[in-house]
């Protein structure tokens, strides 16, 4: 069991704090939504727990060790930072090999990640001839490589096309599926809302949210339920009798606030209303965080910096 | 200090950049061609040293080593290659050794060969006027030379890692060795001759006068190297990567 323990790390940057006092815990068989608007600290946690850039305060382990203490880190960890770090003059698959042979990883898991992500018929071109959604499946095989417990990717969608979007949200389920523990940030909400099943939500470098994603929802976007008749003025009146709060819109449809599918289709039953459609309107992902937001005033003032 | 696997990656990155290869080439082709050169034309000078012309090839030869040292290490300062180099390898004193290591021993190889090679084609157009260079000479400057590169190439590479930048590190060491040594190069028997090329450029002379000899004359280049990998290792440990 690998799990990611942040443990109130605090980075500070010269005045500005990137990460302030975060504590949370990244657990295997499921995909972490990382999310936050841009500057809010994503990445710099992911460095701080890669080792790369030096906590202020607090700490970061993974599998309860610190990670520069790890013998072969890419057999346990596998990370994405950054599509530009395959300099432009390798091709693809030297560019893993080098990787490979400082975890002494056998150069056939080179093959088959290159297999797996799709790059297999441009392995041996130079990476400077990549678009960016082959760099960014250059790098995803590159945290593939030493088939590690946990996967941390920086935004790893961008610059794919829809198929690689598709892709990557099948590759994140497989691997939560198989297990493995996976951290995967984003500031995209829709995005985020396809493939996590947890969340830990950031706002200037502090910890707003660390909840299921469904519950994340739930708590913050009430549910709706909508609704289309031919006859308006029974339903109004059903609806009020029985205390619903409901609202028409200008194309004809209504929402009921704070209402269950299952009761008003009852309700409209016995009211003998006739209904064209009756549907749960489940809150976004996006509403529910805007929700979050709002709520923090100090972190709607001032604007971040990308 | 290092393990095979690390010193196995630092190996691989520099014969897989086609670039890096192609300075140690142009070190071992310059060379020779201005040693060529430097042999077929006149020996009317009357400080003629066969010795150093013969080898003098390696002085713009050595902005080849220079340049490879510090592209070897500056490509690790672009787009975030440094992380993926040390999240595989986060034990970063070890990688900077293996990366050292990965430096020198192919300059140093193709620093003895070139300095072999320029010798042997500048001795051709010299003709009697080096008959009076022995053996040991020959191979004390052919050694002495191949081991200068090699120093010099890691002094780029600590700065290098210091500066973090390629363009940087070239912008400050080449005008020194073209220009600086060049201007001070009449006042030998000062302080002058304690800088990293002059003193290490000694062993490249059939005779010397003044405090250093070849050997000590390198050792002083090799503390200003020592130095500079100091100064890079420091860099690499201490910052955020």
């Amino acid at each position: 069991m690998t799990s990611i323990d942040v443990q109130d790390l605090t980075k500070e940057y010269g005045t500005r704090r990137a990460v302030d006092h975060l504590t949370f815990r990244v657990e295997p068989g499921r995909v972490t939504g990382f999310l936050g608007p841009n500057g809010a600290g994503k990445s710099t946690t992911m460095r701080l727990v890669l080792g790369l850039d030096r906590p202020t305060s607090g700490t970061a382990m993974v599998g309860g060790r610190a990670y520069p203490t790890l013998n072969e880190p890419l057999r346990h960890v596998g990370a994405l930072l950054d599509a530009q770090a395959a300099h432009g003059s390798r091709t693809g698959r030297d560019h893993l090999r080098v990787l490979a042979a400082s975890n002494r990883i056998p150069n056939r898991r080179v093959d088959a990640v290159l297999e797996e992500t799709g790059l297999a018929s441009v392995a041996r071109r130079r990476v400077k001839t990549y678009s960016l959604g082959m760099r960014q499946r250059l790098g995803i095989a590159a945290a593939l490589l030493g088939d590690p417990e946990v996967v941390m990717l920086d935004e790893p969608s961008n610059g794919l096309d829809p198929e690689g979007i598709i892709w990557i949200r099948e590759l994140l389920g497989r691997l939560a599926e198989e297990g493995r523990t996976v951290l995967v940030s984003s500031h995209l909400m829709n995005e985020t809302a396809s493939f996590a099943d947890h969340l830990v939500v950031l706002g200037r470098g502090r910890l707003l949210a660390d909840t299921p994603m469904r519950a994340f929802i739930h708590a913050r976007v009430e549910p709706r339920v909508r609704i289309r008749t031919t006859d308006a003025a029974a339903l109004e009146t059903a609806l009020s009798r029985y205390g619903h709060d409901a609202v028409q819109h200008e194309d004809g449809h209504w929402s009921v606030r704070h209402a269950r599918v299952d009761d008003i289709g009852r309700m409209a039953a016995e009211a003998g209303v006739t209904l064209l459609e009756l549907a749960p309107e489940e809150g976004t992902l996006e509403q529910a965080y805007l929700d979050l937001t709002a709520g923090e005033a100090e972190f709607t003032a001032q604007p971040q910096e990308a | 200090m290092t393990s095979p696997p690390v010193l196995h990656a630092e190996f691989l990155k520099i014969r897989t950049l086609r670039s890096l290869p192609g300075a140690l080439l142009a070190l071992f082709a310059g060379t020779t061609a201005f040693s060529a050169l430097a042999g077929a034309s006149g020996t009317s000078d009357p400080e003629f040293d066969p010795l150093f012309t013969a080898l003098s090839g390696v002085l713009p030869g050595q902005i080849a080593a220079i340049s490879f040292g510090a592209m070897a290490v500056s490509a690790e300062y672009h787009g975030g290659a440094l992380r993926l180099s040390l999240a595989a390898v986060p034990q970063r004193g070890r990688w900077f050794v293996a990366k050292l290591t990965a430096i020198a021993v192919p300059t140093l190889f193709v620093g003895l060969a070139t300095a072999f090679a320029a010798l042997v084609v500048a001795r051709a157009g010299l003709g009697s006027a080096a008959s009076g260079l022995t053996v040991a000479e020959d191979v004390r400057g052919v050694v002495g030379c191949g081991i200068y590169v090699t120093l010099m190439a890691l002094s780029a590479a600590g700065l290098t890692a210091v500066l973090r930048s390629g363009v940087a590190t070239l912008s400050v060491l080449i005008p020194f060795i073209l220009v600086v040594s060049f201007v001070i190069d009449d006042a030998a028997g000062t302080v002058a001759d304690f800088l990293p090329d002059q003193a290490g450029q000694i062993v490249l002379h059939q005779t010397y006068e003044g405090t250093l000899g070849p050997w000590s004359g390198l050792m002083v280049t090799a503390l200003w190297t020592v130095a500079a990998m100091l100064a890079g290792a420091w860099s690499v440990r201490r910052r955020d990567a």
